[in-house]
């Protein structure tokens, strides 16, 4: 139980700091990849509460499809942020 | 500023999940205490004893999503398939997927090479498997999905033609999986208008003023009546929606735009 809870702890920290990195990041690209790290980690916290069926839906379309879709996009558009 | 309102707006959202989730005990102290309506699912969701009231499944997720509500995932479905449909409608007449680009280097597309069936095996057992682990259609579907953005990617879009798929196949397969999933749902209806007995719409067992039943086990292995019809109709319907859209996506835009804009410039 402790174990549990300081992998929670853990994982859910690293999802903080890359969620952090991507909202700041102006490199548009690089920001989608800290994105899915912060998904991996999101990925390991649905695991630990005990969630699997939703860990299985969430690591494709976070990892995968998701960053696809935004990739294709920011290939249609500028790369670096200009707000 | 900027940074200082983001910084505090995410360390009250931490502070309040936390609190939710373990001062307040939101989740029941991380799951540790059952609820009733939980220990009514865990209960029904595979009960030989109560064959009018289980789904007959192991696996309560898929229990609940295609027995106890499955009505609330059939019209899921119908959302995602119009949606698919509505994408489909935009890039009317835009040319075959094909043309233009290498790739990425050997190293990658070899790797690739040896994922790709790794890929579809997982993909095909969480679907078929889908009633007895954690997994389901959904799951499997975009795990088998993925393939298309690695093929777009790293293959460039002109593989989709090369591997021999074509967008009139994956619409095909696609298609192919809703009516299957429309097939499963309305057998009682055909079975009680053929035999005049009473049945329900995506009835999956005996119910109490019904006999209409599907096989609970196929040569003695757990197929749990409408489960694993589901399941593998709802992976070809969502893998080969998401395959379509992520090859229209990987089309570049000067070679779609004349087709998208065909109509209301007048040419």
């Amino acid at each position: 139980m402790d174990v549990t809870l300081a992998l929670l702890a853990l994982f859910s920290t690293i999802g903080l700091v890359f969620t952090y990195l991507a909202v700041s990041e102006r490199d548009l690209v690089r920001a989608v990849i800290y994105s899915a790290v912060q998904s991996s980690a999101y990925a390991v916290l649905l695991y630990l509460l005990r969630a699997p069926d939703i860990v299985l839906v969430y690591l494709p379309v976070a990892v995968g499809l998701y960053p696809a879709a935004l990739l294709f996009l920011i290939g249609k558009t500028e790369k670096v942020d200009g707000g | 500023m900027r940074r200082a309102i983001v910084l505090v707006s995410i360390a009250v959202s931490v502070a309040l999940l936390a609190y939710a989730t373990s001062v307040a005990g939101a989740l029941g102290n991380l799951g540790l205490e059952t609820r009733a309506l939980a220990k009514m699912f865990l209960t029904l969701a595979y009960n030989p004893g109560l064959r009018e009231l289980t789904a007959m499944s192991p696996e309560a997720v898929t229990a609940i999503v295609w027995d106890f509500r499955g009505v609330d995932t059939l019209y899921e479905t119908v959302v995602f398939y119009m949606a698919i449909t509505a994408a489909l409608a935009i890039y009317r007449g835009a040319p075959k997927v094909g043309g233009g680009g290498v790739g990425l280097s050997l190293i990658v597309r070899v790797v690739t090479r040896l994922l790709i069936p790794i890929n579809i095996a997982v993909a095909v057992s969480i679907a078929v498997h889908g009633h007895l682990t954690p997994g389901g259609g959904f799951q499997a579907g975009v795990a088998l999905a993925v393939i298309s953005v690695l093929l777009a990617v790293v293959y460039s879009a002109k593989s989709f033609g090369k591997v021999g798929v074509d967008e009139s196949k994956v619409i095909a397969l696609e298609s192919a999986g809703f009516v299957a999933i429309a097939a499963v749902v309305f057998a009682p209806l055909i079975y009680s208008s053929v035999t005049g007995a009473q049945a329900y719409l995506m009835q999956n067992y005996v119910k109490a003023n019904s006999e209409f039943s599907f096989p609970v086990e196929v040569l003695g292995q757990l197929i749990s009546g409408t489960l694993i019809w589901f399941n593998v109709a709802e992976f070809l319907a969502v893998s080969f929606s998401f395959f379509i859209i992520f090859m229209l996506l990987s089309l570049r835009e000067e070679v779609v735009r004349p087709a998208l804009v065909g109509e209301e410039s007048g040419s």
